[in-house]
């Protein structure tokens, strides 16, 4: 008896690739259509489709076909798969998204269909970040199908089916297909299916064989569902028979074989996508902390006020999220005017987050007492608002995000005199250049010291007031030429390149730098396609920037700025190095014209020492990688470290880096041609992904010990998720000037989101991760919630509690418990 | 460096009745004192509005609710000891707190139904296996074997039924036994092999060390089959299996629903084969003759793994001074050793077939039961010839048939498959893998790997051994239970352990063996998660003494409690004997 050969009629779908969404979705109902109509026409065939986007669209638009679908679902003639919005990139968004992926698609499915998919299936997402097992099970998916990267590109992966593990613990029963997703002809199909028998002979497990046109729709054609037919009907081939990943999964676990197991990620295919098109990267990174940053505070209010949860906004707001992280789309790979359209989209997304967000913080703010005798008194028609108010301190509320207690410096947008937090000492506060030309020009910048999840008052007097004598606070910000240094960091650049020559780090007393930092390096980009197909480094320097201009623009108690300019050919890059008081890292903050083709520019610093090891944010955890020069995926930080010193560079929109012994570089720019397929360029007058304007910002976090012991994991959320000041007015209220709604006793255990449940039934929902990839037992502490509780975390776990308006807590999954 | 354990805070609850003349008035004319709880730091185990009563006694605050009652310890060395949770029946009545009064260090707690003192006590760990063992000795012992006994009345131990027995009373005897001879071989060497503790220790090992090996005789098969346990004459037999009553040279299978079931009722076998009298002198001094004696057939692997590892440290520890124990001890693991091989690697019951848990062979191995099996299984076996070859100094036979398992049939190959088979069964079954774990299992691969890991020299099939041990980690890791941990150190030991988990293990778990339960459904400071296929679990393992008490063989994190009986049961103290005693002899603590 030989092993089954598991046929699985799909449809590759990109939405958006080489056309525009609108595009897309014509395809999907052309496609869900035709599908229909074969399982009609041909007894036993079965058609298997991911992505709930796709769902939704037909369920919107052809109500009738979509019904005609619910029932094959249920009569197991359509099999959906994959419980997520879309086949996303693996790599970039972080693990809320991986989250809301599940959640939205999952609750879809179970209320359309009555089931959720158990089979996670990202057949064309180029690499797989190393926690999607924990991703796919805490989605209720046990299984996983997956394509890339393929042999040729990453030779020690098993093949065919395996345990894939993640750190936590989590596992999945792998396919990795091994011949395409979308074989269809009759020679295509006939050959896959040699390659599936001789697998399926060798390995001692069934094979499935994927077929059905795809990338732009299609699906099995009448040709190859009938050959197959008939090849069913011939003797010698009662191990070939229609089938879906479900049934294929279900069957090979009752078998009695081992497979290999695996427990690292699964790079490197397409090593160019993790920089092309910055601006949907940006996009998504701020619509992913905004969203999560907005949906706390909105959670917060709801429960004080009667402001109402905006559950299904933060939802609608979610999924156009979650749909920008297709591959193609985030990856940065699809047509130039698709961009428009993921601008529109993550704009809406974002809209919803600031609205929701200041709804909520103003909210918040009325239940604070800031009233001042007297005050009302002294505001007449000229001091029509408060900031003009000269005789009284102005409040200015200011909200932190995160589970832990951060200090950092704010901005509002007028000058003061004077500023006290709620305790009525005097904060370090600088004013400083505004982006505006009218009115004083100068805004206020202070260092705010704000409780976890909760929010702190501080006291601004306008830069007209009369303060008085008072003391400052003694700041240890010093400049000497082209050296500042604050009580953690000493920073020297150099005159006569604009770079970095030195750091301190105060904690050691020794020296960080051990070569070229922060000289912008132009590298070349002409041979690589978009995606970077088969092309794993990114290393022929074509030139550095030249430094322009270099000059310390200010110099304050708060702040010191230097400020960079270097050209290349028509291009530029300005730079403000902001070295805050009490801030361990040296921020950056940049703004590009970028106009050289097909380049890519490089923001290098090297550290000192022998035997470096980098490290970067993954989704949900970091990892280790070797310092081959390779192109990595990270998320909001990667690290270069050596002989117990280390240096981290913080971004806040990019996710490409390489480090080369130990240079780590963060990938600035990669300025491709749009959807560029194998560097196929038939002349003409392109359009570049990334040329232009562009802003962001980068830091330099130097630390002594390994990378995830130095609390880069904190530093880098708080410079990705910032604190917000709020000016509010003189109220009396019932909250005092302040307070932290949810706490977490374990600086590696941190708060992901807080929101209510999809259900509507008014219980909250945390969820919470461990960050450091140890074992730890935690307290979580939510007075808003009248709720506090222990819990045990595995290395990277992630938890998500549902706690009911009694306080009592129940850990249930991405899923919220909606499911069960 | 040892870890130093040192002495800890204990818990000792005293009930009273609402009218007993030892409760002072002033309990019932306390003033309840509602706390202010705004603010708190930590979660607690009562909704803050719950609690209506609290006192201050030194730096610790003491909170009465309705569902129980809050120390809280803000100086508190250890973080599990910060905020400590007393509920009924272990420590209170009832749950209900309706006034609390301090007397000196110690409270006197009113409930609904009585009253509870409580005394917080510093006890040593080593004190704690003093205490534990004569609890033990005292109410627990069975003719030297020490599973557990019930009582007549709840709480009252003095009320201790005289029989009952254990389904697997060779297993946890063999480990009570390996606590104790741990335990002395500690003494001999710290304090001489005269001093009393000593001799002491000698006495107690020695008796749990005989009835174990009794077990291995009293059948008279002469076949080296291990009984699960004995009864005489005067002991029910309970409707738990399938029994013979031994009569001259001939026993016969009694009644029982099992053997109605397996159509064996007056089924008869050879029972006239000798047993040392050094052993059946635990019945016979008693009063007791051969016949009328009742064993209890079908033994599973449980117990032959167990006998195995312990047949390795009685040789080890008391071999060389008593060369008669010695003798019966390496001619009992000949025996069973022979019995396993020449039967294909099963233990024949009285069928002529294997027993329904004790298989060992290939054949087993590729059914849907031994698929998953196979990786203990195979390991057990494994680590059984070692000990042989180990106590016997033989080679021979052993040799040969390790060699044959291993190059023939690869059964070190199995050992770190494991966890995938157990997942894959998970997926198949679509429940969590934990929802699959026999926790009887835990120990059996723990004794099994740690044999493994101390015997074999040969580095490629220790590195096997060890892999397989690691893949048992994936569900023992979260118990922090030291009888596994250490085991794992030893035979792993480039592998971390969390030292201060098993010390909180130590100082945590009660000075009583009493299986009275907590109330875990109502706290308001654990998550509870319901697995796939139903069952339930709590997100934290809780210190042992606010989870019930129950042997190795349940799972820590159930939300509900599975212990042997409640307030009615008295459990055996090897499960801390065990444990401690094996860190002490190894030199993990001071």
């Amino acid at each position: 008896m030989k092993n089954k050969i598991h046929l699985i009629g799909n449809a590759h779908l990109d939405p958006i690739w080489l056309w525009r969404w609108q595009e897309g979705c014509g395809e999907v109902l052309q496609t869900f259509r035709s599908a229909v109509d074969r399982i009609k026409e041909y007894k036993g065939f079965i058609f298997t489709c991911s992505s709930v986007s796709y769902y939704k669209w037909v369920e919107e638009i052809d109500p009738e076909l979509f019904e005609e679908i619910r029932k094959l679902v249920k009569k197991g003639k359509w099999v959906p798969v994959n419980g997520w919005w879309v086949q996303p990139d693996c790599n970039m968004p972080d693990a809320e998204s991986f989250a809301r992926q599940a959640l939205y698609s999952q609750l879809y499915y179970h209320e359309k269909f009555g089931t959720i998919c158990k089979t996670g299936y990202n057949v064309d997402s180029f690499g797989q970040n190393a926690m999607l097992p924990q991703f796919l099970n805490q989605g209720g998916m046990k299984c996983y199908v997956m394509m890339r990267p393929d042999k040729n590109e990453n030779k020690e992966m098993p093949e065919n089916l395996f345990w894939w593990d993640s750190p936590d613990g989590s596992r999945v029963l792998t396919y990795r297909i091994p011949t395409g997703y979308g074989e269809s002809g009759i020679n295509a199909i006939k050959n896959a299916i040699s390659v599936m028998e001789e697998r399926a002979e060798n390995t001692g497990h069934g094979m499935m064989l994927f077929y059905g046109v795809g990338n732009h729709g299609g699906g099995p054609s009448k040709g190859d569902i009938e050959y197959l037919m008939n090849l069913m009907d011939e003797e010698g081939y009662e191990h070939i028979e229609f089938s879906s990943p479900d049934d294929f999964f279900n069957e090979n676990c009752t078998g009695l074989f081992d497979v290999p197991s695996w427990g690292d990620e699964m790079q490197h295919h397409a090593s160019g996508c993790y920089s092309a098109t910055g601006l949907v990267k940006q996009l998504n990174r701020k619509a992913e902390n905004w969203l999560v940053s907005a949906e706390k505070w909105n959670s917060v209010a709801a429960r004080i006020s009667n402001l109402p949860a905006a559950t299904k906004a933060f939802g609608d707001a979610w999924k156009e999220v979650c749909f920008n992280q297709f591959h193609d789309i985030l990856c940065g790979c699809s047509i130039m005017e698709a961009y428009d359209d993921v601008r529109d989209a993550m704009g809406y997304a974002m809209t919803i987050a600031a609205k929701e967000e200041n709804k909520a913080m103003l909210k918040i703010a009325g239940f604070v007492n800031t009233w001042l005798d007297g005050v009302s008194d002294t505001v007449s028609c000229n001091e029509r608002h408060h900031c003009r108010n000269l005789n009284f301190p102005r409040p200015v509320i200011v909200f932190n995000p995160l589970s832990y207690e951060v200090e950092n410096a704010v901005r509002t947008y007028h000058p003061s005199a004077r500023v006290t937090d709620c305790d009525g000492n005097d904060v370090l506060f600088q004013n400083v250049r505004s982006s505006r030309s009218n009115d004083s020009h100068l805004d206020t910048e202070f260092i705010a010291k704000v409780p976890a999840l909760g929010y702190a008052t501080y006291w601004l007097w306008h830069a007209d007031s009369d303060v008085g004598e008072f003391e400052k606070p003694a700041s240890s910000l010093k400049c000497d030429g082209l050296t500042i240094e604050n009580k953690f960091i000493k920073v020297a650049f150099d005159e006569a390149t604009g770079g970095i020559s030195s750091i301190i780090n105060k904690e050691d007393g020794s020296e960080y730098i051990g070569g070229e930092t922060c000289i912008p390096t132009v590298v070349d980009n002409s041979k690589p396609d978009t995606w970077a197909h088969n092309i794993f480094k990114f290393d022929t320097t074509i030139g550095t920037m030249k430094l322009d201009s270099i000059e310390v623009v200010e110099n304050g108690d708060a702040r010191i700025v230097v400020r960079t300019k270097h050209v290349y050919n028509g291009s530029y890059l300005k730079q403000d190095f902001i070295l805050a008081e009490n801030s361990k890292v040296l921020r950056v903050k940049c703004k590009s014209l970028w106009q050289e083709d097909l380049t890519i520019l490089k923001m290098p610093v090297t550290l000192t020492g022998n035997n470096p090891i980098s490290t970067y944010e993954i989704p949900g955890a970091y990892i280790k990688r070797p310092c081959n020069g390779e192109e990595e995926p990270a998320l909001t930080w990667g690290d270069v470290t050596a002989d117990g010193k280390g240096l981290a560079i913080i971004s806040d929109s990019k996710y490409s880096y390489d480090c080369i012994g130990n240079t780590l570089r963060l990938t600035l720019i990669r300025n491709c041609i749009f959807a560029d397929h194998y560097s196929d360029r038939p002349a003409a007058d392109f359009n570049y992904t990334d040329e232009g304007i562009s802003r962001y910002e980068y830091a330099i976090y130097p630390h002594s010990g390994e990378a995830e012991n130095s609390g880069i994991q904190r530093i880098a959320a708080a410079f990705n998720a910032r604190l917000v000041a709020i000016p509010v007015g003189y109220h009396k209220g019932t909250m005092p000037l302040r307070e932290s709604f949810i706490s977490i006793d374990k600086e590696n255990v941190a708060l992901m989101s807080f929101k209510f449940c999809e259900d509507g039934s008014g219980d909250a929902v945390i969820r919470v991760r461990e960050t450091n990839g140890k074992r730890t037992k935690c307290a979580i502490v939510c007075d808003i919630l009248d709720a506090g509780f222990w819990s045990d975390f595995r290395p990277f776990e992630i938890k998500t509690f549902r706690i009911n308006a009694e306080g009592y807590v129940t850990e249930t999954n991405f899923l919220e418990g909606v499911t069960d | 460096m040892p870890y130093k354990l040192k002495d800890h805070i204990c818990r000792f609850c005293k009930m009273f009745a609402l009218d007993d003349a030892a409760v002072p008035k002033a309990l019932f004319e306390a003033e309840a004192v509602k706390p202010d709880l705004k603010g708190f730091p930590y979660p607690l185990p009562s909704k803050k509005s719950d609690y209506s009563c609290s006192v201050k006694i030194g730096n610790i605050e003491w909170f009465g609710a309705s569902n129980g009652l809050t120390r809280y310890d803000s100086e508190a060395e250890r973080y599990e000891d910060i905020v400590m949770y007393f509920s009924a029946p272990r420590d209170l009545l009832d749950n209900n707190i309706k006034a609390l009064l301090p007397e000196g260090e110690n409270l006197w707690v009113l409930t609904d139904t009585g009253v509870t003192f409580i005394e917080m006590r510093m006890v040593g760990a080593e004190e704690k296996a003093d205490i534990l063992r004569a609890e033990s000795e005292k109410y627990v012992d069975r003719r030297g074997m020490k599973s557990q006994k019930h009582l007549r009345e709840g709480r009252n131990l003095d009320s201790i039924l005289p029989y009952g027995h254990s389904d697997n009373d060779g297993c946890f005897t063999a480990t009570y036994a390996m606590g104790e001879l741990f335990r002395y071989a500690v003494y001999k060497k710290e304090k001489g092999a005269e001093h009393p503790d000593t001799l002491l220790a000698r006495k107690y090992a020695l008796r749990s060390t005989e009835a174990t090996l009794l077990l291995a005789h009293i059948t008279g098969r002469g076949d080296g089959f291990v009984a699960r346990t004995y009864l005489c004459p005067d002991e029910p037999v309970p409707d738990d299996g399938i029994f013979f009553r031994k009569n001259g040279d001939t026993a016969v299978c009694l009644e029982t629903t099992c053997s109605k079931e397996w159509d064996c009722v007056g089924a008869e076998i050879y029972c006239g084969a000798p047993i040392p009298e050094r052993l059946s002198k635990l019945y016979t001094d008693l009063g007791y003759s051969h016949d009328g004696i009742v064993y209890k057939a079908d033994t599973s692997s449980d117990e032959i793994t167990t006998h195995f590892l312990f047949f390795k440290f009685v040789h080890d520890i008391l071999g060389a001074e008593d060369p008669e124990l010695d003798k019966i001890v390496i001619d009992t693991c000949k025996g069973l050793m022979n019995h396993i091989i020449d039967n294909g690697y099963i233990l024949r019951d009285f069928t002529g077939k294997a027993t329904s848990w004790a298989k060992w062979n290939e054949e087993y191995f590729v059914t849907d039961y031994g698929y998953v099996d196979a990786c203990l299984n195979s390991s057990e076996v494994l680590m059984y010839h070692l000990v042989t070859m180990d106590i016997t100094g033989e080679k021979g036979k052993w040799l040969e048939s390790y060699e044959h398992l291993i190059n023939d049939r690869h059964y070190d190959d199995y050992a770190a498959k494991h966890f995938d088979r157990l997942f894959q069964c998970s997926i198949a079954g679509e429940f969590e893998f934990t929802e699959d774990i026999m926790y009887g299992d835990h120990m059996l691969a723990c004794l099994s790997y740690f044999g493994l890991g101390i015997l074999e020299k040969d580095p490629v099939r220790l590195e096997k051994y060890r892999n397989g041990f690691r893949s048992w980690r994936t569900s023992l890791e979260r118990e922090h239970n030291p009888g596994y941990d250490l085991p794992f150190k030893i035979a792993c030991p480039d592998d971390e352990i969390d030292f201060e988990a098993l010390a909180t293990w130590f100082y945590r778990t009660n000075a009583s063996r009493l299986a009275a339960g907590v109330s875990l459904t109502s706290r308001h400071d654990v998550a509870v998660k319901t697995l796939q296929a139903g069952n339930k679990e709590i997100s934290v393992l809780l210190p042992p003494d606010e989870r019930f008490i129950s042997k190795y063989d349940r799972n820590p994190v159930a939300l509900v409690n599975e212990d042997s009986g409640g307030i009615t049961c008295v459990e055996s103290a090897y499960v801390y004997g065990y444990a401690y005693w094996m860190g002490r002899y190894y030199g993990f603590f001071e």
